[in-house]
């Protein structure tokens, strides 16, 4: 099981001496054998070995490259899968089908929205909506109308592409 | 002819071309009146460029991104009109119905039925327009003073750079990398000789060529050089993925050290981290890498290099030197595997023991020869080891990491710094050529590369980069800071074949001249009093690519990129991965303890006594 888990962390190499520090401590408080109520030895010490390997920014530099590298992603037995954190390896990207990329970058795109500059996006939209409903109600029944709307569809796409986050990776 | 003759003759041609112009500008007026919808878009298209410092080709872009609203138009007309002159004909209809709407003051409605053809007429006519007021006004055949050309060029440079800001903050607008693979380094500024896209981007091949750096301190230096990492780092392990390229291997020498460089060095891990490379080793704080891995001649040249000799009789110390230094690399058995063992064997006993097999006469000549001279052999490399410290007695090759970010201290210690650039580089290129390694794309990037320069000089880097098809990027503060020598400043800029970035730099004349002159039209007038009479010349002159007094007044963040003869200016991006993570799942925002996960009591570390001894007071050490 990789040590993210164990303390409860997820894999990022980015993750701060003190997060980790924080983590470690919330499992200690609860798990350490001078409590009580006994605590959990066996907890304890998969998250104080954790620990140890995660506490320096090389270490989790490592840690996370062990990861990718596909060593400690396997799940332990009985945790939930949220708590398996994976990382994309250049082997399970190459063994990807083709449309699963196009439905990923669909499925990415609320959180990229999200990540990225949604008021601006959501005033964006609001105003091609509403412009095209004006043009629609001001000439109905004309190809124009149909043909300015296909107009502010192109803008919206066009301007909106630098109000979401950058994809994963970029 | 008589004076009042000729007045009147004068006076008549004065009169006659006014008229024409006035009948000129008659006709055009009518005709922008009858097209009145094109001539609303083409000048709200006008107004924009000029706000926007937007160029012609800008326009032209819209105008053809707008035409599938034309293709919508004639399709709905299609369908409602079954005869193809109709269909045809219908803008005109419709252009002959918005004038009766005009007149009931419908002026929106009147708008909205022609716009599907007006917006990519106006807009292609916005940007003729455009593009003959900017070549009017630098060819000083338009304004009213001669000052126009330069007040114009000063005001659209604003225009541009504010627009050019804009876009560079906005989260999506520079990615690190561009959909098609590209290295995206910010919002374009200007274009000379260059086409003009609104993101410059660089094809990550053109990193594995030769590219320099030059910005004074607090020109965004560091920035853009991050950003090239990344962005290098990014594409081409996109394309080992979905190609099987070579997996990229970054070797940052931050050659002058000091507390800056360790925040540099950090900021660029969680960068790196972000686009996808695994470990990112910090040396010598963090992890070691071992000079002894070397092949022996390799280790022998390098080893001899390291050590300052001189010339004179002292290279018959020298000669000695070698040759002893070659006896115990290449001595039967394992080459020594760390310092401690290369300088036990610096010994005439040790060495006579080793080739004392009765099969190596020639040698035990040779050691014999040397012995009075080992003792000061071993003496030198010992203070040799021991400034340069254990950062290179290993364990830790270059293989291990992803990105390897080394700082030398060269601005402290200068002489070791340079003994450290030499073997790092000699490493990096043992890694390119290895034949048992994995190939890997090498990027070699020397941040002021100036302060180790003296004895391993830059060009030697570029011209063993070009020989061993690995990248070399080198930055310098300023062009004297490039080189040693003028002679080595223009064979390193040169032979920049990667392109030349120019930051802001006091003094950027070598390398602009380097780039090359353009020709441009520049028109004389006859001056009557203070004022331009009607008639002059107009001759092709040459002026710089990239205008140096503009570089010499650019902003921080701004650069000009200089490359085959063109120059593109860009307000470059500030670094930073996309922030949502790599494997696209979701993280916990809030730390949850785990379940129990199985014991490991391999790994348990000695269990403390009291719970305040792993808790508390202070914190981690």
């Amino acid at each position: 099981m990789n040590p993210f888990a164990r303390l409860g962390l997820p894999p990022r190499p980015d993750l701060t001496d003190a997060q980790v520090r924080t983590a470690w401590r919330t499992i200690a408080a609860q798990t350490h054998p001078d409590r009580p109520d006994g605590g959990d030895v066996a907890v304890y010490t998969a998250a104080a070995a954790a620990y140890a390997q995660l506490r320096t920014a090389w270490a989790r530099s490592e840690a996370y490259a062990d990861l990718a590298a596909g060593e400690g992603s396997v799940p332990a037995p009985g945790s939930p899968p949220a708590q398996a954190p994976r990382v994309a390896t250049p082997a399970s990207l190459a063994a990807r089908p083709p449309g699963v990329a196009v439905a990923r970058a669909l499925l990415l795109i609320p959180a990229r929205i999200r990540r990225g500059r949604p008021l601006r996006l959501v005033a964006r939209a609001l105003a091609a909506a509403l412009t095209s409903l004006l043009v629609l109600a001001l000439i109905p029944a004309q190809p124009a109308g149909p043909a300015v709307v296909t107009g502010l569809v192109i803008w919206f796409l066009f301007t909106a592409r630098s109000d979401l986050a950058p994809p994963p990776g970029r | 002819m008589s004076i009042w003759g000729w007045l009147k003759l004068t006076i008549a041609v004065w009169l006659f071309r006014q008229i024409l112009k006035l009948a000129g500008g008659l006709i055009v007026a009518a005709v922008a009146v009858a097209a009145w919808p094109v001539t609303v878009v083409a000048a709200v298209g006008y107004a924009a460029a000029w706000l926007r410092g937007w160029p012609p080709a800008r326009l032209g872009r819209m105008a053809a991104w707008s035409l599938p609203m034309t293709a919508v138009y004639f399709v709905g007309a299609a369908i409602r009109i079954p005869s193809w002159s109709a269909v045809l004909l219908a803008p005109v209809h419709d252009w002959a119905h918005a004038w009766r709407l005009l007149a009931a003051h419908a002026i929106l409605r009147a708008g909205l039925l022609v716009a599907p053809v007006a917006v990519p007429a106006g807009l292609a006519l916005g940007a003729l327009w455009w593009a003959w007021r900017i070549y009017a006004v630098t060819t000083g055949l338009a304004g009213q003073t001669a000052s126009a050309p330069v007040w114009f060029d000063e005001r659209q440079w604003r225009h541009q750079a504010r627009a050019a800001r804009g876009r560079a903050a906005a989260p999506g607008a520079v990615p690190l990398v561009t959909g098609r693979g590209l290295v995206a380094v910010g919002a374009t500024i200007r274009a000379v000789g260059h086409r003009w896209r609104p993101v410059l981007a660089v094809p990550a091949r053109s990193f594995g060529r030769h590219s320099v750096i030059i910005g004074s301190s607090g020109s965004g230096k560091t920035n853009l050089m991050m950003r090239l990492w990344a962005g290098w780092f990014a594409a081409t392990l996109a394309t080992h993925r979905r190609q099987g390229g070579d997996r990229p291997l970054l070797v940052v020498l931050d050659c002058k050290g000091g507390p800056d460089a360790r925040t540099k060095a950090e900021r660029t891990r969680r960068l790196l981290h972000g686009v996808g490379a695994g470990r990112v080793a910090i040396w010598p704080d963090e992890a070691r890498l071992c000079l002894w891995d070397l092949p022996p001649r390799d280790l022998g040249v390098l080893l001899l290099a390291m050590i300052e000799t001189g010339d004179g009789a002292a290279a018959y110390y020298t000669d000695v030197m070698q040759t002893v230094v070659n006896l115990v690399l290449t001595a039967p058995g394992r080459p020594p595997a760390d310092a401690a063992s290369f300088l036990d064997r610096l010994d005439s006993d040790w060495l006579e023991a080793a080739y004392g097999d009765g099969a190596h006469e020639a040698a035990m000549v040779r050691i014999r020869a040397a012995r009075p001279h080992v003792g000061d052999i071993q003496l030198r490399f010992a203070t040799l080891f021991g400034r340069l410290g254990p950062a290179l007695d290993g364990p830790g090759t270059l293989a291990g990491a992803d990105v390897w970010y080394c700082i030398l201290e060269g601005t402290r210690e200068q002489s070791v710094a340079e003994t450290q650039a030499m073997a790092l580089t000699e490493l990096v290129a043992h890694a390119a050529t290895a034949p048992e390694a994995e190939r890997r794309a090498i990027l070699l990037a020397a941040d002021d590369y100036s302060a180790v320069s003296r004895r391993v000089p830059i060009s030697n880097l570029y011209e063993r980069g070009r020989s061993l098809g690995l990248g070399v990027q080198v930055s310098a503060q300023s062009w004297p800071g490039l080189g040693a020598s003028e002679d080595e400043r223009y064979r390193i800029a040169a032979t920049a074949d990667g392109g030349i970035w120019l930051l802001h730099t006091p003094y950027p004349d070598p390398v602009i001249q380097l780039a090359g002159k353009r020709r441009v039209l520049e028109s004389a007038h006859r001056l009557v009093g203070a004022a331009w009479g009607d008639d002059g010349t107009t001759r092709i002159q040459r002026v710089w690519t990239a205008d140096p007094d503009l570089i010499r007044t650019l902003d921080t963040g701004q650069a000009c990129y200089l490359h085959r003869g063109g120059a593109t200016f860009v307000q470059v991006a500030r670094p930073r991965p996309s922030p949502l993570p790599l494997s696209g799942l979701r993280y916990p925002s809030v730390i949850v303890p785990p379940p129990a996960p199985p014991p490991e009591p391999e790994q348990a570390p000695p269990s403390p006594n009291r719970l305040e001894d792993v808790l508390g007071p202070g914190p981690a050490r």
